[in-house]
């Protein structure tokens, strides 16, 4: 019974162009990207990585010892440092521009703000557009419980968000294919670096294949998409007009990124969805921006927001009242 | 379903909201194949009463039966019974009239040939494949009609159906309203504040004003009997006397009577008043308006 609703929620962001948007959205930004990694490679071509990648770690201990940064920057500063010397002691080159580092970086850049905004432009008007046009009246008065008109909802809302992430991936990987180097999927990478008291761990260092590594941070970010797609789904149960509703996401996304990095001290801070969302990010190794936030902290806490978030939608929506 | 059981039942129904009371024990009963309008001004509580109807408003008390089934426990079973409008025709403006249709039928579980017959029905077949966008508001309505009458629903709840229509189209509709209920044994439930559509579409008419029904009956009760002549004479004064002979109820001003009667008294009436020597220029029917009926049921108290 809940097939033939998914099909008509489908066919309504279709026909409301909304994934149309978002497909243009990410065509656009991945063209704009893979031209300067274009530029780069040809630029790199006579280059020195290792004069270029100890001048980075220079400039950065440099920055250190003046000392006018707060403690959170200093700390992922002195991270990536001892990562980047990682790479110089190993003689691996990092960051060389091919189409599969270009897609599996992609997972990490547009994880934490790109991705999550064009879920919640997705989500935000899946009901409260039923709201504001009038529709909800016609919808809500068929022989469908409203509980399975949002299921439907739900579930649409979840495929459109994994259709993003592999649109994305897939435009990244077919945009940036004619120019930059096609192969190395095979190429070794390394994840799992940590920081604790300062000090790069790197007992925790695994070597991947770069598909294997790219599957992984795909499928955190996955998990990340879902979650905001439920919180998408509550601002639009909640609010009645899509606006408002996308508006909250954008203000919630950027306000609680900006927060997490100008206020550190303030810990509680830690249990906010915004903060656990680049899971991509955690697992390449960029320390959160909190301690104490593992990863398990960070898919249990995304986790807990979701089922938060979707049980608020459920219980709203099929007790309130329909007003004009 | 025995012939015998109402197609809808109302019990008691009561909003309230904070401590505003939107509608106060409301009860009605349709039976099969009637037309029952629902008649008050806007802001009486019409449409809160149908969304109570349609389950899209919890009522604070009462309860509503649809074809036996009790609205709110048996959700599924009882709204299968009905297709409706509430308010003002909305469907999706960026889909086809179709693919609205469509929409619908996927929610109802009925086949697509169900589409060819509604749109036949409302004589929408023709702009189908248009997007809803660019339809008047009169084929909105036509279109909210066709999406009612998907799966041969047993009632039909229509909130103020001649909203955008033409008069042509009103017609249409009114036609198509009656052979439903009569053919098809259609319950049509219809709220308006047009006091002269309800008139001609219903057989019975429920008078909401304030969240309170005042009235029930039939059309022929309630609004016929309502109906008086206006007459502009030479002699005021005479006709008056004559109308006091006939026993009719009448008031006057300088040069009209008005005089509550059923028509077919008129022409003797008329007769004796020529036969006295006053002379008639001018002789209408005219129907009481809703403003005037409630002015009488409220004692005085004005619409708003």
């Amino acid at each position: 019974m809940i097939i033939p609703l998914v099909q008509n929620e489908t066919l309504k962001i279709l026909r409301r162009k909304r994934f149309a948007v978002v497909a243009a959205i990410l065509f656009a930004i991945i063209a704009l990207v893979t031209y300067s990694q274009y530029r780069r490679l040809r630029e790199q071509r006579n280059r020195n990585w290792r004069a270029e990648i100890q001048q980075q770690v220079a400039s950065m201990q440099n920055t250190l010892r003046r000392g006018r940064i707060n403690e959170t920057w200093a700390r992922s500063m002195r991270a990536e440092i001892n990562r980047l010397q990682f790479y110089l002691d190993h003689d691996i080159e990092p960051n060389k521009p091919t189409a599969p580092i270009f897609v599996r970086t992609f997972a990490n850049v547009a994880g934490f703000l790109l991705l999550p905004l064009l879920v919640g432009i997705l989500g935000s008007d899946i009901v409260s557009a039923e709201n504001a046009e009038g529709t909800d009246k016609l919808l809500l008065t068929r022989p469908v419980r409203r509980w399975k008109v949002l299921t439907a909802k739900l579930i649409t809302l979840w495929t459109f968000a994994t259709l993003t992430l592999i649109t994305g991936a897939v435009l990244a990987y077919s945009v940036s294919a004619p120019f930059l180097p096609r192969g190395g999927w095979t190429a070794p990478t390394f994840t799992g670096f940590s920081v604790a008291r300062g000090a790069l761990q790197i007992d925790a260092v695994r070597q991947l294949p770069l598909w294997k590594d790219t599957l992984i941070a795909y499928g955190l970010e996955w998990f990340a998409l879902l979650t905001v797609a439920c919180i998408a789904l509550l601002l639009s149960v909640l609010f009645k007009s899509s606006a408002a509703a996308i508006g909250t996401m954008l203000a919630s996304l950027i306000g609680g990124t900006i927060l997490t990095r100008i206020s550190p001290d303030w810990t509680a801070g830690k249990y906010l969805f915004v903060s656990a969302l680049p899971l991509a990010d955690y697992y390449t190794g960029e320390p959160p921006p909190y301690d104490g936030m593992s990863m398990l902290f960070c898919i249990g806490l995304l986790g807990a927001w979701a089922i938060v978030a979707t049980a608020i939608s459920f219980v709203v929506f099929t007790r309130r009242d329909v007003f004009g | 379903m025995t012939p015998t059981q109402p197609t809808l039942t109302a019990t008691n129904l009561t909003k309230i909201i904070g401590d505003k009371t939107i509608v106060e024990n409301v009860s009605f009963e349709l039976q099969q194949g009637e037309i029952f309008g629902f008649l008050g001004p806007n802001g009486a509580g019409k449409t809160t009463t149908i969304r109570m109807l349609v389950g899209l408003i919890r009522p604070t008390a009462g309860r509503v039966t649809i074809c036996g089934f009790d609205q709110r426990r048996q959700f599924e079973d009882a709204m299968r019974c009905v297709g409706c409008i509430v308010e003002n025709p909305d469907l999706y403006r960026f889909m086809t009239g179709r693919e609205n249709l469509e929409h619908f039928a996927r929610m109802l579980r009925v086949s697509r040939s169900e589409i060819e017959r509604v749109a036949e029905l409302v004589s929408l077949a023709h702009r189908l494949d248009q997007r809803v966008g660019t339809y008047s508001l009169g084929m909105r309505q036509r279109l909210g009609i066709a999406q009612a009458l998907l799966g041969d629903p047993k009632l039909l709840i229509l909130d103020e159906p001649a909203n955008g229509l033409d008069p042509a189209g009103i017609r249409e509709i009114r036609e198509l309203l009656r052979r439903l209920a009569s053919e098809r044994q259609m319950s049509i439930f219809i709220s308006s504040h047009l006091l002269a559509e309800i008139e001609l579409t219903c057989d019975r008419v429920a008078i909401i004003h304030k969240g309170r029904i005042l009235r029930e009956g039939t059309v022929r009760e309630l609004i016929s009997s309502r109906r008086e002549m206006e007459l502009r004479v030479d002699d005021v004064a005479r006709a008056s006397a004559i109308a006091t002979e006939h026993n009719l109820p009448f008031r006057t001003d300088t040069d009209r009577i008005w005089i509550a009667m059923e028509e077919p008294d008129a022409p003797p009436f008329i007769a004796a008043l020529v036969q006295s020597g006053v002379n008639v220029f001018h002789a209408q029917r005219r129907t009481q308006s809703l403003e005037d009926m409630f002015l009488e049921a409220t004692g005085g108290e004005t619409v708003d």
